[in-house]
C-alpha cells in the first residue's frame, strides 16, 4: 500500500520474534526447581546451579532483569574478539549470512549484555561498510547472486527495496506512461489457482 | 464551461471568522502540499478537511459541467482527465491518512484525547475520529475474544504495547524561507543547530522539523 | 523449551508473504494450552512457597516462577503477533480484492477473522460515505491518471459491459479495446483487463 514506514520493529514484528529465538550461551547462577527439562542432557527434575545452556534471547532477557540475575551470559562467538577482528579487516568480504541470519537484530539485543560497547561498535562499523556494497549491488541491472547469498536478513531486505526502487525509477525514466496493473494479491491468487489446477489435472 | 483557468475565486471556509478567498489553482497547490507532507511524514498530520471539501465541491461542479458536453468534443476528455487527477489527489491523501490511523490507532486516539484536554485542535477530522474509534474498538474486541481462554490472564503485556510511529525517520525537506537555529534531534543529548536556506533540500530526522512541518514553514519532498 | 509452538505459528506466517495460510486452530489451541499449564505451574509454585517456611526453597521458586512467566509472555507475544499480522494481511485484501473475498481465500480464515473483515468493510464504507457531500469511493483512483485513452486486452469472457455514456461492449477473451482510462481502471485491478502499452 501507499505507506512505507521506516524499519522500526515493534511488539508484533515477525522479524523481531524470529531474531529473539536465536540462542546464546549462559550459566545458571543458582538452582532452579522443576526446570530440569530445559537441559536436554539430564533427566533431573531440577536445574542445577552451574549448568551451562544455550538459551533463546527472549528467555535470557527475562532472566537478566533486575539486580538478581538468574543467569550469567556469555557473548556468542560471532560477537567475540576474533570474529570482530575479521569484520574490522574486511567487512564486505564476510559471509554475514553464515555468521547469523539475524546478525544486526541479534546484536542489537546482545549489546545490552556487553558492558564494554564492543558489540555496539562492531555493528555500526559492519553496517556502514557493507551498506555501500548493497547500494552498488542494487544499482546494477544484473544482480550477482553470489554476493546476495552473503547478505543477512536486514541487508537482504534493504537490497530488495533498493532494487525495486531502482527498477521503478528506470521504468519511469524510459516511459512516462504508467502501466495500470491488477492488484498484486489478485495476480498471485490467480497464479496459485492455476498451479493448483495443474496439480489436480 | 467551468475551467480551472477561470479567475473566479473559491471560498475556503475555516474556523476563523472570515472565509479565505483562494483561486482554484491555489487550492490545488495546497492540496498537493498537504498530500506530499502526509505521504512522507511518519506520524499523522493535522487534517486539512477544509481543502478536501473545497476541492470535492469543485470536482462535483466540474463533472456536472462535463456531462453537458458532447462525447466527441475533445475538451470533454481533457476536462475528464483533469477531474480524474483531482479525484486521485484527494483519494490518495485520504487513503494515506486512513492507513496511518489503522496502523497507529491506539496511539493516535491517546494523543487526540490529550490534545482535547489541552484545548488544542484535533489532528483527525470528525469522520476520521469516528473511523478511528470504530477501528480501535474492532481490534480490541477481536483480541479480547482471542485471550478469553483463561480468565485472569495477565493481559497488560499486550494492552500496554502500543505501536507508535518512528519519529526519528529521516525525511527530505525544503524550507520556504530561511530558518535559523533548527535543533538537530538525533536522539543524543547533543545540541547541534542547522540553518535552512529557502529552497535547499535537506535530509534530516523528522523529529527535528515536525513542528515546522505542521506550521507549514517547511515542505516534505 | 517453552514457546516452540508459538514460534511455529510465526514461522508459518514468515514463509507466506502474499497470502494467508489456513488458520492454524490446532497450533493456536496448543499455545493457549501451554499458557494455561504455565499459569497453573506458577500458582502451584506460589502456594508451595507460602506453605514452606524454608527461605532457601522459597527463594529459588522465584526463579521457577520467573521462567514460567517468561514462557507465558513469549507465547502471548507469538499468539498476538500471529493474529495481528493476519488481520493486517486481511486489511490489505479488502483494498486489493474488494469487499467480497474469493472463496478459496475465505476458506483459510477463522470465523472471527471473517467477522472482523465484515466489520472493517462496514466501517470503511461508512467513512467513505461521510466524506464531502456525497461520499467518495477511495478504492478507485489508486494510480495517478496519465492518459486519456488506453488500450486493453480482455483476459476472460466477461460478457456485456456498459460504459458511462450508455453504450454497451461485448467483452470476449482476447478481444482488444481502446477505451477511456477511467472506464477500465476497476476491471484492470480485478484482473479482467490487461493494460497494453
Amino acid at each position: 500500500m501507499a505507506l512505507h514506514p521506516s524499519y522500526a520493529p515493534n511488539f508484533y514484528s515477525i522479524e523481531d520474534i524470529l531474531a529473539t529465538q536465536e540462542r546464546i550461551p549462559c550459566k545458571f547462577l543458582g538452582n532452579v526447581p522443576d526446570m530440569g527439562h530445559l537441559n536436554p542432557s539430564t533427566l533431573e527434575k531440577d536445574l542445577a546451579a552451574g549448568t551451562v545452556l544455550e538459551l533463546p534471547v527472549w528467555l535470557v532477557q527475562e532472566l537478566s532483569l533486575g539486580r538478581h540475575s538468574i543467569v550469567a551470559t556469555e557473548l556468542p562467538k560471532i560477537y567475540k574478539e576474533s570474529y570482530r577482528e575479521i569484520l574490522k579487516a574486511d567487512a564486505c568480504a564476510v559471509d554475514l549470512h553464515k555468521f547469523n541470519l539475524y546478525f544486526y537484530e541479534l546484536g542489537k539485543h546482545i549489546k545490552h549484555f556487553d558492558r564494554k560497547g564492543d558489540v555496539h561498535d562492531i555493528l555500526l562499523h559492519t553496517f556502514k561498510t557493507r551498506f555501500r556494497q548493497i547500494m552498488d549491488l542494487a544499482d546494477h541491472s544484473v544482480s550477482d547472486p553470489t554476493v546476495q547469498e552473503r547478505l543477512e536478513t536486514l541487508e537482504a531486505r534493504l537490497f530488495s527495496d533498493a532494487y525495486d526502487a531502482r527498477t521503478k525509477l528506470n521504468a519511469w525514466l524510459v516511459e512516462s506512461g504508467a502501466i495500470l496493473e491488477a492488484a498484486n494479491m489478485v495476480v498471485n491468487h490467480k497464479k496459485r489457482k492455476r498451479m493448483n489446477l495443474d496439480i489436480i489435472m | 464551461m467551468y475551467s480551472l483557468t477561470d479567475t473566479e475565486n473559491l471560498l475556503l471556509s475555516s474556523d476563523e471568522e472570515e472565509d479565505v478567498q483562494l483561486t482554484p489553482a491555489e487550492v490545488i497547490e495546497m492540496m498537493e502540499g498537504a498530500w506530499i507532507n502526509e505521504k512522507f511524514a511518519p506520524e499523522i498530520l493535522p487534517h486539512r478537511s477544509e481543502i478536501v471539501d473545497c476541492l470535492l465541491a469543485q470536482v462535483t461542479s466540474m463533472e456536472e459541467n462535463i456531462q453537458g458536453l458532447d462525447s466527441s468534443d475533445f475538451k470533454k476528455s481533457i476536462h475528464q482527465l483533469e477531474v480524474d487527477r483531482l479525484r486521485f489527489l484527494v483519494s490518495s491523501y485520504l487513503r494515506t491518512r486512513l492507513e496511518k490511523i489503522e496502523c497507529y490507532s491506539t496511539h493516535i486516539l491517546k494523543e487526540e484525547a490529550e490534545r482535547s484536554r489541552r484545548g488544542e485542535e484535533s489532528y483527525l477530522s470528525e469522520q476520521e475520529s469516528v473511523f478511528a474509534r470504530n477501528f480501535s474498538q474492532g481490534l480490541e474486541f477481536y483480541f479480547d475474544k482471542l485471550l478469553n481462554f483463561y480468565p485472569g490472564l495477565p493481559t497488560e503485556s499486550w494492552s500496554s504495547r502500543i505501536i507508535e510511529p518512528n519519529l526519528h525517520s529521516f525525511i527530505f525537506v525544503k524550507s520556504k524561507t530561511d530558518v535559523e537555529g533548527v535543533i538537530i534531534d538525533d536522539g543524543t543529548d547533543g545540541d547541534d543547530l542547522a540553518d535552512f536556506r529557502a529552497g535547499t533540500p535537506i535530509l534530516i530526522s523528522y523529529n527535528s522539523v515536525s513542528g515546522l512541518v505542521k506550521k507549514g514553514d517547511v515542505n516534505l519532498i | 523449551m517453552y514457546g516452540e509452538k508459538g514460534f511455529a505459528l510465526i514461522k508459518e506466517l514468515s514463509r507466506c508473504k502474499e497470502t494467508l495460510p489456513p488458520y492454524n486452530t490446532d497450533l493456536v489451541n496448543a499455545v493457549s494450552n501451554e499458557i494455561k499449564q504455565l499459569l497453573e505451574q506458577i500458582k502451584d509454585a506460589q502456594s508451595t512457597s507460602d506453605n514452606e517456611s524454608a527461605l532457601v526453597t522459597a527463594g529459588s521458586k522465584i526463579s521457577t516462577i520467573t521462567i514460567a512467566h517468561a514462557g507465558i509472555k513469549r507465547n502471548l507475544r507469538c499468539l498476538l503477533s500471529y493474529h495481528y499480522n493476519r488481520i493486517k494481511c486481511l486489511r490489505t485484501m479488502r483494498w486489493e480484492f474488494g469487499s467480497i473475498l474469493p472463496a478459496d481465500i475465505k476458506v483459510n480464515l477463522s470465523a472471527e477473522e471473517i467477522e472482523w473483515f465484515s466489520k472493517y468493510s462496514q466501517m470503511l464504507a461508512s467513512y467513505m460515505r461521510s466524506i464531502g457531500d456525497e461520499g467518495v469511493n477511495l478504492a478507485i483512483d489508486m494510480k495517478p491518471p496519465k492518459a486519456l485513452y488506453i488500450e486493453v486486452r480482455c483476459l476472460v469472457d466477461y460478457g456485456r459491459f456498459e460504459l458511462t455514456d450508455g453504450s454497451v461492449l461485448l467483452l470476449k477473451k482476447d478481444s482488444r479495446h481502446y477505451l477511456p482510462r477511467s472506464e477500465c481502471e476497476e476491471l484492470i485491478r480485478q484482473g479482467v483487463f490487461q493494460h497494453i502499452v
